[in-house]
């Protein structure tokens, strides 16, 4: 691909914690409206990645641009999901949902429409007025999501938006998102633990390698959409899953070992 | 669900709800009513039972009202009071007294605690002062503050202040510290400025925080009323209450110490269902 028309461009990025170093030059592009996941083991820096991405955090050399505008700080035209849901407990899930509009002040008549319309796309109609403790997990999840796609942002970066939920909400919630996100039509970074929901989600999944954080492998799933929960059980489907296995299985032993035997 | 479990069935066995394991909503309703009542029947035997014991140990244990006025005494005395316009009188200094002195303090405590929060310089200056007020009887400076601003009204709205404020400062910084780190990140992730992550995080987060704080200053902001009156005054509930001492007249003691419970209890109430209006997401 061509830089020139990469929607994000990551040339050479470094980041340190102090002397450590969690990322270490990070070159991609991605196209507009590409799904692209990030795998890896902890401690892989894929969060960390995501966050520098979204402004949230600082780093040390290389570029990270968005239609080739420098990213320094937060901006209206990404949002992040985060791993925990994060609702505000004292706004009712309209409230919440609206909140990305309502901090950059783009509240309208329109966009009421259109937050009304989001929240039924994810299946949150006949919710509204619900405060988030009265909500179910999953539930709770379609609202963080709601909130980043409210601002219609190009690109959408999620930090394991699914890890909390039970399998078969995940499932749902998986099919659910290429859904929405073939109608919101943005540019998704999506990070996962788990390696199926990577394949079954993306044009390409990125590898991550630990110590430091790098793209072990660039790999495009050629898999045609729209794609049927039933792909998951195609021969191309399982290759994908085993050859990205395949390339993080040492270095997940060795963080899980390095988990269990260290005192955190 | 038309066939109820085995399991359920002997356990219900013999009741007449055995057949219908989901109850209608009525009688759910009516279910949480009788448990309502029933509450509210064993905190009235309380009271009442209290009384009763009272009345009965002044009465046939003690049989002296210099040591110990009876209920029924107690409140012969408040309808005097009340009848010779005393009891108003003394209502509507000491309620002047608190009122001012406790909205002075929540107002100036609220605000000093928002500037601690947002402000880390100011939080080193202030901090072990405001920690060594609240943790001394200031209380015993009363006299001195009497001294200060005199016998009228202000030196007990003084004393209420001095009483209520830190409270409130410390709970008002508590819960802006409090809030949770995520939610912050998260309005931060829209792009928003220090300004509005105050406003619509922060703050909205820290609200429960505040109220209990009113909650806390109510109890010390009476007492602070009392013992400033006590200390030198020429009207008010503590006022009575020390010329009820000086002349052994117990019974009109205890009425103004029933006025001034009676003034906690509505006023902890009314910042009760506060709470539970300005922060519904609590309860």
């Amino acid at each position: 691909m061509n830089g020139a028309h990469a929607k994000l461009a990551v040339r050479g990025l470094t980041k340190y914690y102090d002397d450590l170093e969690v990322l270490s030059g990070i070159d991609v592009d991605i196209a507009e409206g590409e799904f692209v996941s990030i795998v890896g083991p902890s401690g892989c820096g894929k969060t960390t990645f995501l966050r520098i991405v979204d402004g949230l955090e600082p780093y040390d050399t290389g570029s990270v641009s968005i239609d080739g505008r420098t990213v320094t700080k937060p901006g209206p035209d990404r949002a992040f999901v985060f791993q925990a849901d994060s609702l505000q407990p004292w706004r009712t899930v309209w409230s919440n949902a609206a909140i990305g509009l309502e901090i950059q002040h783009r509240m309208s008549a329109d966009e009421r429409t259109k937050l009304g319309d989001l929240l039924a796309l994810v299946g949150l109609k006949g919710f509204e007025k619900y405060y988030p403790r009265q909500l179910s997990g999953g539930m709770r999840q379609r609202v963080n999501l709601a909130r980043a796609l409210a601002v219609h942002p190009e690109v959408l970066l999620m930090d394991e938006p699914f890890a909390a939920l039970d399998a078969q909400t995940r499932e749902i919630m998986q099919t659910e998102l290429l859904r929405i996100w073939s109608a919101a039509k943005s540019t998704v970074l999506f990070i996962t633990h788990q390696i199926d929901e990577a394949v079954y989600l993306s044009d390409r999944v990125l590898v991550f390698g630990r110590r430091p954080g790098r793209i072990q492998e660039d790999i495009r799933i050629d898999l045609p959409r729209p794609r049927a929960a039933s792909v998951k059980r195609t021969p191309e489907f399982t290759a994908y899953v085993g050859h990205i296995w395949g390339l993080i299985e040492s270095a997940v032993r060795e963080s899980v070992m390095e988990e269990t035997t260290l005192p955190v | 669900m038309p066939s109820a479990s085995p399991s359920a069935t002997t356990t219900l066995a013999g009741t007449a709800t055995a057949a219908k394991p989901a109850p209608s909503a009525s009688k759910r309703r009516r279910a949480a009513t009788r448990r309502t009542i029933v509450r509210a029947a064993i905190t009235i035997a309380s009271v009442l039972g209290g009384l009763l014991i009272w009345e009965f140990i002044g009465r046939v244990v003690v049989n002296n009202s210099l040591f110990l006025a009876t209920p029924s005494a107690s409140l012969i005395a408040l309808g005097d009071l009340w009848s010779k316009g005393d009891l108003q009188k003394a209502i509507a200094i000491s309620g002047e007294e608190f009122a001012i002195g406790f909205l002075i303090a929540v107002v100036a405590g609220t605000a000093i605690g928002l500037l601690i929060a947002g402000f880390e310089t100011l939080s080193l200056i202030l901090t072990p002062w405001i920690n060594g007020f609240y943790a001394s009887p200031i209380i015993a400076l009363a006299p001195l503050l009497i001294l200060w601003f005199g016998v009228g009204i202000w030196s007990k709205i003084a004393v209420v202040i001095s009483l209520v404020i830190f409270p409130m400062i410390i709970n008002t910084e508590t819960g802006i510290k409090q809030t949770d780190p995520q939610l912050i990140e998260a309005a931060r992730s829209f792009g928003a400025s220090r300004m509005q992550i105050f406003a619509m995080v922060s703050l909205p987060s820290a609200s429960p925080y505040i109220i209990a704080g009113l909650r806390l200053g109510v109890g010390r902001g009476l007492i602070g009323v009392v013992v400033g009156e006590l200390a030198g005054a020429r009207g008010g509930l503590g006022y009575l209450i020390n010329n009820a001492s000086q002349v052994f007249n117990m019974p009109q003691l205890f009425a103004s110490v029933i006025v001034l419970a009676a003034a906690g209890i509505m006023l902890t109430a009314l910042f009760q269902y506060l709470e539970r209006l300005l922060v519904p997401w609590k309860a």
